[in-house]
C-alpha cells in the first residue's frame, strides 16, 4: 500500500480539482462535451492534451452529471476539436464559422484507436458547437468554451485561497530542500569515490 | 579525582539495590556528579538483544482525512475523466493489523455486480454428458472433447480459464496438451481446482468471481467497474467486506487479525480512506453520480 504520507499529501493538495481554472458551473443546457485529439502531441495537439489532464477534472468535479468523451486518434494531421452538446437545440445550426475545421461533418473520421466506447452510447447528434483546438493553450481553450456555453466560474473562498498559498509556500520549500540534501548527497558519494581511488580499486568496479 | 568515584560507585549500587523503596534517600545521591551515577549503572546492565518486529507497522488514522463513498466516488469520477470506462476499474485496498509471519486471508467471492463478465471459460467434458449442458447453460463459451483438443494442438486458445470434468481427465492427459496449455497455466489440475464433479457451479461461479488475497498485511482486489452507480458500488463494498469479516471470522481461533484501513481508489486515481459512511454531510446527491462518465 502507498505510505499514509504520501496519500495524505495527495488528498491534502486535492484542492486543485476543487478551484483554479476551469472550476465552473456548465449551464443546464449543456448535456455533453466530447473531444478528439492525437494521442501524440506532433501537430499541435498538445494544448488539448494539457486541457483533458490539467482543466477537465475541474470541469467533471463541478458538473458531475455531464458525460465527458475523449477519442484520440492515431494521426497527428487529424482532427483537434471540441464538441459542446446540448439538449435544448435552441441554435441548431449556430456552429462556429470562425474555424476552417468546423465545417467538417460532425461525425468523427474512423479513428485509429479501438474504442469500444463509441458503441456503448450511440450518438448521433449534431454537436451545437465545435472548436478547433490545434494549436492552442490549454488556457485559450478554456476561454473558448467559456465564451460559447456561458459557463460560471467559481471562485475560491478565503479560506481556500489561504490552503493553497500554504501549499505553494510548502512546495517552495521543499524544492530548496531537495536541493540541499542533493548537494549533500552527491558530496558523499565523491568523496566515497574518492577514497576508493586513494585505495587504488578501480573506479569502474561498481 | 578517580578515587570519590571508586568509593560512591559501589556505594551508589548498594543504595539503588537495598533503598529502593525508600524515597527519601535519593535526593542525597543527585548532588553528586551526573557522570559517576551514570558510569555506576552502564556496567550494571548488559545490552539488550534487539527483537525483531513481527507486525507491520501501523499508523494513526485520527489526523487522516476520511470520505464518504460518495464524496471519494466524486472525486475517483472527475480523476478519470475521459478514460475508457470499460478499462478503468475501481479498487480496494483493505489494510489489516495483523502478524507479518502468520497466516493470510485468501479467498474468492462473487460480486453482487461482478466486474469482469468477459471471460471466457472452456469447458472439457463429453458433449452429450450432463455435464456438457450444464456448463453450457452456466456460460462456458467452449464445450467439448476431441474437437477442442484438436484446436488447441492447431494453437488456437480462446479462451482465459479451463475446466476439466472428471471423467473427461483421462483423455485429456492422453491427449498431451501440457505443452500448450501449461505455459498459459490453463492446463486443469486437481492441484488448482480446475478439475472438478460438479462443472455448473464452478462455471458459474468463475464466470462473475474474483480471487482476493493478503499480501504484506495488505488485501486488494478490484470491485466495479467505471460506470458503477454509487448503490452498486455500495452493494459490492459490502458483499466484500461481509466476505472479510467471515474470512478474519474463520481464523479467529488461530490468529486475530482487525481491518485497521480502508482505502478506495481507482486506475488512475489517489486513495481514498473511507469512512464507512454512504453519504457526507455535504456531498451531492448520487444520482448525479451515476449517469455515463
Amino acid at each position: 500500500m502507498v505510505h499514509i504520507l504520501k496519500r495524505m499529501r495527495k488528498l491534502h493538495e486535492l484542492l486543485w480539482i476543487r478551484c483554479g481554472p476551469g472550476a465552473l458551473i456548465l449551464p443546464k443546457e449543456v448535456s455533453k462535451i466530447s473531444m478528439e485529439f492525437s494521442a501524440k502531441l506532433y501537430g499541435g495537439h498538445r494544448g488539448a492534451r494539457k486541457f483533458w489532464r490539467e482543466m477537465l477534472p475541474r470541469i467533471k468535479y463541478r458538473n458531475p452529471s455531464i458525460p465527458i468523451e475523449i477519442t484520440r486518434h492515431n494521426d497527428p494531421d487529424g482532427p483537434s476539436l471540441l464538441h459542446i452538446y446540448t439538449a435544448t437545440k435552441t441554435q441548431p445550426t449556430q456552429s462556429s464559422t470562425d474555424s476552417p475545421t468546423a465545417q467538417q461533418p460532425a461525425t468523427p473520421p474512423p479513428s485509429g484507436t479501438p474504442n469500444a466506447r463509441n458503441t456503448l452510447t450511440p450518438d448521433t447528434s449534431k454537436p451545437t458547437h465545435t472548436i478547433d483546438i490545434r494549436d492552442q493553450q490549454e488556457s485559450e481553450i478554456l476561454d473558448a468554451l467559456v465564451a460559447r456555453t456561458g459557463a460560471e466560474q467559481i471562485q475560491p473562498t478565503e479560506l481556500e485561497l489561504q490552503e493553497l498559498k500554504e501549499i505553494e509556500e510548502f512546495k517552495e520549500r521543499s524544492e530548496k530542500d531537495r536541493v540541499e540534501v542533493r548537494e549533500k548527497l552527491l558530496k558523499e558519494r565523491r568523496e566515497a569515490e574518492m577514497l576508493k581511488l586513494a585505495r587504488g580499486e578501480l573506479p569502474t568496479a561498481n | 579525582m578517580a578515587h570519590p568515584r571508586s568509593l560512591i560507585a559501589p556505594l551508589s549500587r548498594l543504595t539503588t539495590l537495598s533503598i529502593a523503596s525508600s524515597r527519601s534517600e535519593i535526593p542525597r545521591f543527585a548532588s553528586l556528579p551526573y557522570q559517576s551515577i551514570r558510569c555506576a549503572t552502564t556496567k550494571a546492565q548488559p545490552k539488550k538483544k534487539k527483537k525483531p518486529r513481527n507486525t507491520f507497522l501501523q499508523y494513526d488514522l485520527k489526523k487522516a482525512e476520511q470520505f464518504s463513498l460518495i464524496d471519494a466516488m466524486h472525486y475517483i469520477r472527475a480523476f478519470e475523466v475521459g478514460r475508457n470506462p470499460s478499462s478503468s476499474k475501481y479498487e480496494m485496498h483493505v489494510r489489516l493489523r495483523t502478524l507479518k509471519n502468520g497466516p493470510v486471508v485468501r479467498n474468492r467471492l462473487r460480486l453482487p455486480h461482478p466486474v469482469k463478465t468477459d471471460i471466457r471459460i472452456c469447458v472439457i467434458a463429453a458433449p452429450d454428458s450432463k455435464a456438457a449442458a450444464e456448463a453450457r447453460s452456466a456460460g462456458a463459451t467452449l464445450v467439448g472433447e476431441d474437437e477442442i483438443f484438436a484446436q488447441i494442438k492447431e494453437g488456437i486458445v480462446e479462451f482465459d480459464r479451463c475446466i476439466c470434468h472428471i471423467e473427461s481427465l483421462q483423455k485429456l492427459n492422453k491427449a498431451g496438451l501440457g505443452r500448450v496449455l501449461g505455459p498459459k497455466g490453463l492446463m486443469p489440475s486437481t492441484k488448482t481446482g480446475t478439475v472438478v464433479t460438479s462443472v455448473g457451479s464452478s462455471v458459474r461461479n468463475m464466470v462473475g468471481g474474483s480471487e482476493y488475497r493478503e499480501r504484506l498485511g495488505v488485501i486488494r482486489m478490484a470491485v466495479g467497474q467505471l460506470g458503477f452507480t454509487p448503490e452498486e458500488m455500495q452493494r459490492n463494498v459490502k458483499a466484500f467486506m461481509d466476505a472479510l469479516r467471515k474470512d478474519i471470522a474463520q481464523m479467529s481461533d488461530r490468529i486475530s487479525k482487525e481491518v485497521h484501513e480502508v482505502v478506495l481508489s481507482s486506475t488512475n486515481s489517489p486513495g481514498f480512506t473511507l469512512n464507512g459512511e454512504f453519504k457526507g454531510a455535504n456531498s451531492i446527491a448520487p444520482k448525479e453520480l451515476s449517469g455515463p462518465l
